[in-house]
């Protein structure tokens, strides 16, 4: 009944509108993300990426306001990250203090820092808004019907982000700078044995993944919101965390995760409005499981896998495909949802061929001649 | 025996001159804030004193933040003791709220009994929820970091719904229980003030955990495994158990302020955000800041979380007096978590360089904050 009182209304749960929003809702996920990939990658596990978020926000927005200037705000977003990574690089890599203490540390004192500031700067102040970021439009794939625009009609950071994927596997998988920082995350005591400076990759590691979550936070800040407002990243930082785990070390992972948890996002408010879960949304479901069943198979065929997820997501693909014909009457809470990335995460932490992924040195701190 | 005991005191003299040093030194940039918010030194400091101490409505605020402060900083303690890093407090504490709420809400009793079992439903939320980071890391070889990191964010997520569907107060419009019987509540310790009788629980349970760490054999085995599983391991104690026990039990500890959150809280009735402290920040955070700036140490929890409570009182009221936001408080705790963890670095290297002539090198991969640890 409901339901076809918002078809009529034209919100359905997915349409060329909500993948819009997923691009967009992706964008922060997927700088954050692949920051934290790299970081993760040299052994350094950046749970103070919430605070170089923050940071990156802050500064993007008072640069943003102060000097007119997107580009400028944007620049001091990676700047503000920038800063608080060194805080960070120099606690774990040279003092090396235990990375989790440092970054619970570091999210508290940014958390603190910028709403102090933000409050003496801004406290008497009307609300102040931005120009809202211009978009990019891609000439010739824009003007394709429907999907065109919600697609190629974006600012450039959001481009940016997505190119950012393959430019990072390149980085990471066919370079010596990459193979550097696997090398230095997996065994630091071989790198240095080759004449590798552990302390030079990781500090560059922890700074590219400060610089990326202040880009992040800016492009937050600056771009979406055209504001800034205490606490805004909102877990933000750790959500690009899970995507970190969710992906298993890999940036291809990595995105497909950032795009997941983008999607729950911008799905989130669509489904509140319906009193039962859509059978779109079962399909939807349906198909993810499939899809993943089907990758199972064929790593099973290679003889990398072993079946036994194949089959777990084969038969929830099954269960799925009833669930979308019939369509029961029930409704899921929308914190369902929202949580439902965060436990698949968890089993997929579970997994054997996960851990196996996990770069072997991640939080553990390297020290000359204590190997 | 009287040469190590010299050195013990020696030892932790030294810890405590550092963490009063950083504390000084964190309070001193406070200061500096201060007076780039234009308030003059003396006039921003009294409104601080007046703000955490001036009287007795204020002494009882700084009081009752002291509970779930020391209970974190305790439990933080208990998993630190066993090598065992989480992060898994705020989600505990959630976690034990809900537990309470149901015991709270679905059964009645007189309070002689109804707060004790609601109290123990709490900490019992608190364990469970860290038993499951403590199994997955136990049988899966899961990072407990990562896994309670996830935890943390369920655990937000399932309160939120809770407090909006199950256990939702049909008669109010925002996400709130219905008001918890006054059975099942701590009674007030002074009458109109947020001082409630689960003060007790700070002493009581500091020298139970200072107790159990130090004088029984679970305690023992839990420092050894701590200071390095293959000694512990050949000593025939498995690191595995004694780390899933410390990990459930210092969730146990989350769970128990959770429950006090909930239960010696000024409103009756529960929302979604216990552990959420007056600036933007969270019990479940904060109390290892405690802890750290404790040096890990049970009974150096006390002042610490006096500081700590002082300081979240004492800025929210600074906020309304003098008008400097309560966000410095969240800065300061973070300042000092970073200028504990330096300042224990350097004094190891330090140590470690007045040693180095009579030792030779420790080959040891652990992290320079838990070899002080061991050696103190």
């Amino acid at each position: 009944m409901s339901h076809v009182a918002l078809a009529a209304i034209g919100i359905g749960p997915f349409d060329t509108d909500w993948l819009s929003a997923v691009l967009v809702l992706t964008t922060p996920l997927l700088l954050a993300g692949v920051g934290e990939l790299i970081s993760e990658r040299a052994g350094v596990l950046n749970v103070g990426i919430e605070g170089f978020m923050l940071a990156g926000a802050f500064c993007s927005f008072f640069v943003a306001w102060k000097a007119h200037s997107l580009a400028l705000g944007l620049l001091a977003g990676a700047g503000g990250g920038l800063l608080f990574a060194a805080v960070m690089a120099v606690l774990s890599v040279e003092l090396r203090a235990d990375q989790i203490v440092a970054g619970v540390g570091i999210n508290l004192a940014v958390a603190g820092l910028t709403g102090y500031v933000f409050v003496e700067i801004f406290g008497n102040l009307p609300q102040v808004v931005l120009p809202s970021a211009g978009a990019l439009r891609i000439p010739g794939l824009a003007r394709i019907p429907d999907f065109g625009p919600a697609l190629f009609d974006h600012n450039w950071t959001v481009y940016f982000a997505f190119l950012l994927v393959p430019i990072c596997s390149f980085l990471l998988f066919r370079t010596k700078w990459g193979m550097a920082i696997r090398s230095v995350g997996e065994l630091p005591i071989a790198s240095d044995t080759v004449g590798i400076s552990v302390r030079k990759v990781r500090w560059m590691s922890v700074l590219a993944c400060g610089a990326l979550t202040g880009f992040a936070g800016a492009n937050l800040a600056v771009v979406q919101v055209g504001a800034f407002e205490q606490e805004m990243t909102a877990g933000r930082g750790f959500l690009a965390l899970v995507a970190v785990i969710f992906g298993r070390w890999r940036p291809l992972g990595v995105l497909g995760a950032c795009i997941a948890l983008g999607g729950t996002e911008a799905l989130e408010l669509r489904l509140a409005a319906h009193h039962n879960v859509a059978a779109a949304v079962w399909g939807a479901a349906t198909v993810i499981a499939a899809a993943l069943a089907v990758y199972w198979v064929l790593r099973t065929r290679r003889g990398k896998s072993h079946g036994r997820s194949a089959t777990v997501a084969a038969l929830v693909a099954v269960a799925g495909v009833a669930l979308t014909v019939v369509e029961p009457r029930v409704h899921l809470p929308n914190q369902f949802w929202i949580s439902l990335p965060y436990l698949v995460a968890l089993a997929v932490l579970a997994g054997a061929v996960t851990r196996g992924r996990m770069p072997d040195k991640l939080t553990q701190n390297y020290a000359r001649g204590e190997g | 025996m009287i040469a190590t005991l010299r050195a013990r005191i020696v030892g932790s003299g030294v810890d405590l001159i550092l963490s009063v040093a950083v504390a000084l030194v964190a309070l001193l940039i406070a200061l500096l804030f201060v007076v780039v918010s234009g308030v003059s030194i003396p006039r921003g400091a009294s409104a601080f004193v007046t703000g955490a101490f001036g009287s007795k409505l204020t002494i009882a605020g700084t009081l009752s933040k002291m509970v779930p402060l020391t209970l974190v900083a305790l439990g933080w303690i208990v998993a630190f003791k066993a090598g065992r890093f989480h992060i898994g407090f705020p989600g505990q504490i959630l976690v034990g709220a809900l537990f309470v709420s149901v015991l709270a809400l679905k059964v009645s009793l007189p309070i002689g009994i109804h707060l004790p079992l609601t109290v123990l439903a709490g900490v019992a939320g608190g364990a469970a929820f860290a038993g499951i980071a403590a199994w997955l890391w136990a049988r899966h070889g899961v990072n407990e970091v990562l896994s309670t990191l996830l935890l943390n964010l369920v655990a937000a997520q399932l309160l939120a719904w809770w407090v909006r569907g199950p256990f939702h107060d049909s008669s109010s419009p925002s996400p709130l229980t219905p008001p918890l019987p006054s059975s099942a509540r701590w009674p007030e310790l002074l009458t109109h003030t947020p001082l409630h009788w689960d003060i007790v629980l700070v002493p009581v349970v500091t020298a139970l955990v200072w107790l159990l760490l130090s004088r029984t054999p679970f305690g023992f085995r839990t420092r050894l495994v701590g200071a390095g599983e293959e000694i512990a391991w050949h000593a025939g104690i498995s690191p595995t158990r004694v780390g899933m026990k410390a990990i459930v039990l210092s969730g146990a500890l989350a769970g128990l302020a959770g429950s006090s959150l909930v239960l010696a809280a000024v409103a009756p009735a529960m929302a979604e955000n216990v552990g959420a402290t007056a600036g933007s920040s969270n019990y479940g955070f904060t109390g290892i800041a405690v802890a750290l700036l404790a040096r890990n140490s049970p009974l150096g929890v006390l002042p610490a979380a006096l500081l700590f409570a002082a300081l979240e009182q004492g800025g929210s009221v600074m906020e309304g007096t003098v008008g400097i936001s309560s966000s410095l408080v969240d800065f300061i705790q973070g300042l000092m978590i970073v200028l504990v963890l330096a300042a224990t670095t350097l004094l190891y290297f330090a140590r470690r360089r007045a040693h180095s002539h009579r030792r030779g090198p420790q080959g040891s991969r652990r992290t320079a904050m838990a070899q002080t640890e061991i050696s103190a």
